[in-house]
């Protein structure tokens, strides 16, 4: 299979993981899009084929803390959540639930975000994570702690629009 | 559960739900879930959480991959323009026939004009410099791509003229009054030598403009190079960072070749 192939299996998570982080189409394609032009300009750096896709990732979280949130896209969502989009296509209605634990996930902080949806959604093994975003294991851990205690927060329902529980 | 078991931590609990556990250790946590309702409460949430955020992302994994991100049209673009012109335009000011001034490089000046401009020039990437060039041996491209990522603390890509006969042959880094700048000399099969400046370009930066300038007693092509250069700086504060628009580059490639042979007459 050809390096070219093994990019575009990868397309559809790199989008998924640009969505999750900046809950907006277009910009979460022009960073897909940036993250695999810059791959393409990196490949001879990728050392193993079994590599690719954490590469990928990693590549990708750096131009979007480079870049992105530098543009402060993270600070006007959480300042609106409402201009975030639906977590659904367009023919579907998003669940309670749904709704739900996207609240949750824009509450978190940046680095509790990235974590939680790296290891949930992407599936990454706990080292992978922290060799992806620069920090120890242990930190990923706690992260991922006060991450999954927030949504569950959120899942269970005892966050609610209007009624913050202040700790 | 009568035998004393090693606890259980938390690290484990991320690592069950995660499926991250052997059948053995998954089943200790079970037993230990089974004793511990708090502890299952809070494995519950983070499980339920973790569906509800896969769900929530999975229309976007299932969605047709668009047209923009068709990899082997990003692919045939990329490979086209590796060591096309454009990649090397943002924050690129050429000045013309610098064989030496100042110490730059180890070749005196001949032309009066071009000592003149290199002096300037030299002039002012030292200004506001507290530290010292680090000059580099010729025929050493490796070795001064690494000296320029450490001196400017980002990453330069010398950029490649070989379309145009040119190959890197040397160069240096120091400081500029814009920041950290590194200078290449290049040289073709019949021994003419150009040298660039690369330096970040900021917004509004009107010394660029000056730049071309002092060079532009060498070449009348200088002032167009420079022009190049302010153009697509004022959006990237990146060194070679791809981004200037295809006009410039492609009056920049012209000129990086054109102004060459001016340079032959100051610099033999």
């Amino acid at each position: 299979m050809s390096v070219l192939s093994k990019l575009e299996e990868n397309i559809p998570s790199l989008r998924r993981y640009a969505w999750t982080l900046l809950r907006n189409s277009s910009d979460a394609d022009d960073l897909v899009q940036e993250c695999l032009l810059k791959a393409l300009d990196r490949i001879d750096t990728l050392r193993a084929a079994s590599d690719l896709r954490s590469w990928l990732f990693t590549i990708m979280h750096n131009l979007y803390v480079n870049r992105w949130r530098r543009m402060k896209l993270r600070a006007r969502l959480a300042a609106d959540n409402a201009e975030a989009e639906p977590a659904v296509g367009p023919s579907q209605q998003a669940s309670a639930e749904i709704q739900d634990v996207l609240r949750g996930l824009s509450s978190l902080t940046e680095e509790q975000r990235q974590i939680v949806l790296l290891v949930a959604v992407e599936g990454f093994q706990y080292g992978e994570v922290a060799a992806m975003l620069g920090i120890p294991v242990g930190t990923v851990m706690s992260r991922l702690s006060r991450a999954r205690d927030r949504l569950r927060e959120f899942v269970e329902g005892r966050e609610r629009p209007l009624l913050r529980r202040v700790k | 559960m009568t035998a004393v078991e090693r606890p259980i931590g938390e690290d484990e609990l991320h690592a069950y739900v995660d499926g991250f556990l052997g059948p053995e250790r998954r089943l200790t946590v079970e037993r230990y879930l089974a004793d511990h309702p708090d502890a299952a409460a809070r494995i519950a949430g983070w499980q339920a959480a973790g569906e509800a955020l896969r769900e929530a992302a999975a229309w976007k994994f299932q969605e047709p991959v668009p047209a923009a991100l068709n990899i082997a049209r990003l692919a045939e673009t990329r490979i086209a323009s590796r060591w096309g012109p454009w990649r090397i335009a943002a924050g690129i000011v050429i000045a013309l026939a610098l064989g030496a001034g100042s110490g730059w490089l180890a070749r005196a000046p001949r032309g009066a004009g071009g000592a003149a401009s290199a002096r300037k020039v030299a002039a002012a990437v030292n200004r506001e410099s507290g530290s010292h060039p680090v000059r580099l041996a010729a025929g050493q491209p490796a070795l001064l791509e690494g000296r320029v990522t450490q001196g400017s603390g980002g990453a330069v890509t010398p950029p490649d003229l070989s379309r145009s006969g040119y190959r890197l042959v040397g160069g240096q880094v120091a400081a500029s009054g814009q920041g950290p700048a590194c200078m290449l000399l290049y040289e073709d099969a019949q021994g003419t030598r150009i040298t660039l400046l690369m330096r970040p370009v900021q917004k509004h930066d009107t010394s660029a403009t000056q730049f071309a300038e002092s060079g532009g007693g060498n070449g009348g092509r200088a002032p167009q190079l420079a022009e190049a250069g302010a153009d697509s700086g004022g959006r990237v504060p990146q060194f070679a960072e791809a981004g200037g628009n295809s006009g410039s580059a492609a009056r920049l490639a012209e000129g990086g070749s054109g102004g060459g042979a001016t340079a032959a007459g100051s610099c033999p």
